[in-house]
């Protein structure tokens, strides 16, 4: 049965010669019953951490975790109905790949007979029923995968904890394990929690992307919510590849409208848009965004620095005038070389303008759907 | 020869050559002094003496081999008591050094406490000391607590030269075998201790095979422990028994490399059946 989780002002230090290093801090959260959830960041953000607290390999310094309306905080991870795939596969090198799959059924006294089936089940859902006499180490990497695999979702768990499964992978086994993973979710009643630094995975199969921060959470949203409403500047730059630009203006106002200048770069903000009055912002807009040409709003200029061919389109890495890094992405720059300038524009409802907190001040899109008076898709987050 | 001072004057060929000639010429130079006292021990004692020494000079190619020094040795000393008391004390001691090394490799591994590396730097140091060293004051506390003459007490001793290693062995072994094969037995609800039995113990056979190989040829080849704990002639283990030999009239050489054949059975048939593990374990340990 899946089960919901909880997390309630979870805080999480290890103490290492007299210094205290706080991995996860103050997060509160939950997981729907039954959801696929992410958690991404870069390493050292607390989220494996954060998934070995939900095994009960790791006990939380302070805050609860609870299981649905049970507190599990800090129950052993015997008790938790919980499976876990680990990064390093974790194989018994000894064990047949059947004895590896059924070592859990066996633990929990299920008999030989019933026990045989349910491998069997599980090893023609991820395709290695050839493998299970074999021992792990005659297996190829993607194949150990899925027998870990097989091992965690054998024992019907309730919840279903990877942690960076992929990451030793080659890239063509991480898609076809990517879309294995989100058919198993389907057909399993779980609530699958998930670890990756790769935002691809996170984006690609998830239900609810959590993005952490040094041990703090930076957002949660729906992978689609979190790409188009990023509430601060470091989730716009983490989510999306390549890299969300961001450009320094200075705020003016000139003849009752709010200008934001930056170098080689005038931008009029409509009215009633709050900026700090002579401060400074960060304008963020997305590579993907970019026209080539001057059919939109907003006009920059990039100097060349390589061009990557991706097939249908190209990445062009470039610095504007004063310097700062600047990429474009589009399919019109196949003749681009380096040295050239490149005209691009773009419109204000694709751009983000972030305060010199971090935090997001304005979504364009959003100001755009106002503009066309649907009410579509607000962020969850007040401008 | 080929340093890095004739780089260029000497041709890459020429180096390997030298360099494979080398290897050769040590290699025999060993041999020469292990192969041939092997050699004349086996002889010598499979030769009856008068054929060993007929015609006034050493012969060393067999011509009649004989069992008559085993005889010899079984009819009139106590070499078969001697044998059984090293088995015994060997098997204790064995046994109860890789216990103990699997124990504390596994603790100081996997559990944190306090001065763990004070205790990791002490049972290093403790390898240091010479079974000398700890024979005397072994010999006051056995006596002391009247377990002197005792398979127990040797037992013992031989464990207090052994298990330093052991540990230092163990404890660089465990440190090989991932946490999280562990981890993975406790989330599918599997006991510390029963993830220990199904796990831990599997995986970490090469390096506790090792540990045991180690501690069975020290107190096998033990002869400073038994002659201080043992006074008795009956308690007296195989290494003792036939060091006594050689001062008796009545026991001439080829008892004596008989019973030195014997002596090197039990070790030949350990490094003939479990080499393959000996070295994976020692590997591990940076021993290579």
């Amino acid at each position: 049965m899946a089960t919901s989780i909880h997390l309630d002002t979870v805080r999480k230090e290890f103490r290492t010669l007299g210094n205290t290093h706080v991995a996860v801090d103050d997060l509160s959260l939950d997981i729907p019953e039954g959801s696929f959830t992410t958690f991404v960041g870069p390493s050292g953000c607390g989220k494996t951490t954060t998934l070995r607290m939900l095994a009960g390999l790791e006990t939380p310094t302070s805050g609860t975790v609870s299981f649905g309306d049970e507190d599990v905080t800090d129950l052993p991870p015997q008790e938790r109905n919980v499976s876990m795939v680990f990064q390093s596969i974790a194989l018994y090198p000894h064990m047949s790949v059947r004895e590896n799959i059924g070592y859990g059924l066996k633990i929990h006294g299920v008999p030989k007979a019933e026990r045989d089936e349910r491998i069997d089940e599980a090893a023609e859902v991820l395709q290695i029923e050839a493998q299970l006499e074999k021992m792990p180490a005659e297996l190829s990497g993607g194949q150990q995968q899925r027998v870990a695999l097989g091992g965690a979702f054998v024992q019907d768990p309730d919840v279903l904890l990877l942690d960076e499964p992929m990451s030793d992978l080659d890239a063509k086994l991480k898609s076809d394990l990517r879309v294995e993973i989100q058919r198993l979710h389907q057909e399993l009643d779980t609530t699958v929690v998930y670890v990756t630094h790769d935002q691809t995975e996170a984006m690609t199969m998830s239900d609810q992307v959590v993005l952490l921060r040094d041990g703090e959470l930076a957002q949660v949203d729906p992978p689609k919510q979190l790409f188009d409403y990023p509430n601060s500047e470091y989730v716009a730059q983490f989510i999306g590849m390549p890299s969300t630009n961001v450009v320094d203006c200075a705020v003016e106002h000139r003849d009752g409208e709010t200008v934001l200048v930056g170098p080689g770069l005038t931008l009029s903000l409509p009215a009633g848009v709050d900026v700090p009055t002579d401060g400074r912002v960060r304008l963020g807009i997305r590579p993907q965004y970019l026209d080539v040409g001057s059919a939109g709003a907003c006009r920059l200029s990039v100097d060349v620095e390589v061009v990557e061919t991706l097939g249908t389109e190209s990445v062009v890495h470039g610095r504007l005038e004063d310097g700062t890094p600047f990429d474009v992405v589009s399919d019109a720059v196949d003749d681009a070389v380096a040295g050239d300038r490149l005209d691009v524009s773009f419109d204000l409802a694709d751009a983000f303008v972030f305060g010199e907190d971090g935090e997001t001040i304005l979504f364009g899109s959003e100001r755009a759907s106002e503009r066309s008076s649907s009410p579509a898709g607000a962020g969850g987050v007040t401008p | 020869m080929a340093t890095s001072a004739g780089r260029g004057l000497v041709s890459h060929d020429t180096q390997k050559r030298l360099q494979r000639i080398a290897v050769y010429l040590t290699a025999l130079l060993i041999s020469v002094f292990t192969i041939i006292p092997v050699y004349v021990m086996v002889v010598i004692a499979i030769q009856s003496p008068a054929t060993t020494f007929a015609g006034g000079r050493v012969n060393l190619l067999p011509t009649e081999p004989s069992l008559r020094n085993f005889l010899v040795l079984l009819g009139s000393t106590d070499t078969v008591r001697y044998f059984i008391n090293s088995l015994v004390v060997t098997l204790g001691s064995t046994v109860l050094s890789t216990t103990i090394a699997v124990a504390a490799g596994y603790g100081l591994t996997r559990f944190d406490f306090t001065g763990k590396s004070l205790a990791a730097r002490a049972v290093l140091f403790s390898y240091m000391f010479s079974p000398i060293v700890l024979a005397i004051p072994l010999y006051v506390v056995f006596s002391t607590l009247g377990l002197l003459n005792s398979h127990f007490a040797l037992t013992l001793a031989l464990t207090a030269i052994s298990a330093p290693f052991c540990i230092w062995l163990m404890w660089q072994y465990f440190q090989t075998v991932p946490i999280a094969l562990e981890e993975s037995a406790w989330v599918r609800g599997a006991s510390r201790w029963r993830t220990v039995r199904d796990v831990v113990l599997p995986v970490a056979r090469p390096g506790y095979i090792s540990a045991a190989i180690f501690a069975f040829a020290v107190a096998w080849n033990d002869f400073t422990m038994a002659r201080v704990v043992m006074s008795r002639d009956e308690m007296y283990t195989i290494t003792v028994g036939a060091s006594l030999f050689l001062d008796r009239v009545s026991i001439g050489w080829g008892e004596t490399m008989a019973v030195s054949l014997l002596i090197s059975i039990p070790p030949f048939l350990i490094a003939l059946f479990l080499q393959r593990y000996l070295l994976q374990g020692f590997s591990v340990g940076g021993l290579e």
